[in-house]
């Protein structure tokens, strides 16, 4: 079944010392992980964003699992990346950018993963700028449905984010499918869900927030 | 250490972590991290180490997987006191 699972980590707002602490990222990384910083290393990338790059994309694969199973709890160490993939010469650059939005990575270098948890196995595309990291999960490698966007923000109370993000989200849909009566709700366990008029539609989306960002991502396999 | 004894020193523990400070004052066992506390995912791992240096304790996954709300943090808490003694 079709899911969504998007997640954005600003780095400005992530604790660089904290993070190097075995204490901290062996509650996020699993011993298997390790050697996967060597060539993120040789990249001039720092261990705290190789720790909160592999975050992101367990984060994502937990909302894309979370659609379909409501009771799998989110333990990062349970969630692991099998692999990661730098492209050749990966600049990072700062997101400077007031907003992106995209369909699937053809026309922007992502960094390219798998995760698995348990039987499960996803496929993680992920952009790791000087100031955030945003990842997207898949069930396949084709990433051509999967729309998302990446937008700044004014102000980062919660209540902000969480209005901007629907509206990014929204105005992207209504574009998209030419009408505007869309809207989020949510379901019992917490995930977000788009209305159409009072009706439940099944087109998966998900919602992310960290600081001054806000992301989101959906699939739909619409012609446009 | 009383449930109530927990419940105020974990206030701290929280504080940094939530701008709903009102809702923090009057947290009880049914306030949900998130949803209740928006608290950021990222910093749930925060939390986690802030607890065990706390109350020098050691929260293993399967027990941090339970700690999603006031309630169940407090269970996790007292249950790693208890297995100290």
């Amino acid at each position: 079944m079709m899911s969504a699972g998007n997640d954005i980590v600003s780095l400005n707002a992530i604790n660089a010392a904290r993070t190097k602490q075995y204490k901290f990222y062996s509650k996020i990384l699993s011993e298997s992980e390790n050697p996967l910083y060597k060539e993120f290393s040789s990249a001039g990338i720092p261990f705290e964003n190789f720790v909160w790059l592999l975050w992101s994309i367990k984060e994502s694969a937990y909302k894309y699992l979370q659609r379909n199973n409501p009771d799998v709890i989110f333990t990062p160490v349970k969630f692991v990346v099998k692999q990661l993939q730098l492209p050749a010469n990966y600049i990072i650059t700062n997101f400077d950018s007031q907003q992106i939005e995209e369909n699937g990575f053809n026309t922007i270098l992502a960094i390219a993963g798998i995760v698995t948890y348990g039987q499960y196995t996803f496929h993680s595309r992920s952009l790791l700028y000087n100031n955030l990291i945003h990842s997207v999960v898949n069930n396949s490698e084709n990433f051509q449905d999967n729309y998302w966007g990446i937008k700044l923000i004014a102000d980062n109370d919660s209540e902000h984010q969480s209005k901007e993000v629907r509206s990014f989200l929204l105005e992207r849909l209504q574009r998209l499918f030419k009408t505007n009566d869309f809207s989020i709700s949510k379901s019992q366990s917490g995930l977000p869900i788009l209305l159409k008029g009072t009706d439940e539609t099944t087109l998966p989306v998900s919602l992310t927030h960290h600081e001054h960002f806000v992301a989101y991502s959906f699939h739909t396999t619409i012609n446009i | 250490m009383t449930r109530q004894e927990i419940l105020d020193e974990l206030k701290k523990v929280i504080a940094p972590y939530t701008t709903n400070k009102e809702m923090l004052a009057g947290i009880d066992d049914h306030t949900d991290l998130i949803k209740d506390l928006k608290i950021n995912s990222a910093n749930l791992v925060d939390v986690i180490i802030d607890a065990e240096a706390k109350y020098d304790i050691e929260i293993d996954y399967d027990s941090a997987d339970k700690m999603v709300n006031v309630g169940t943090c407090i269970d996790v808490i007292s249950e790693k006191l208890n297995q100290k003694v």
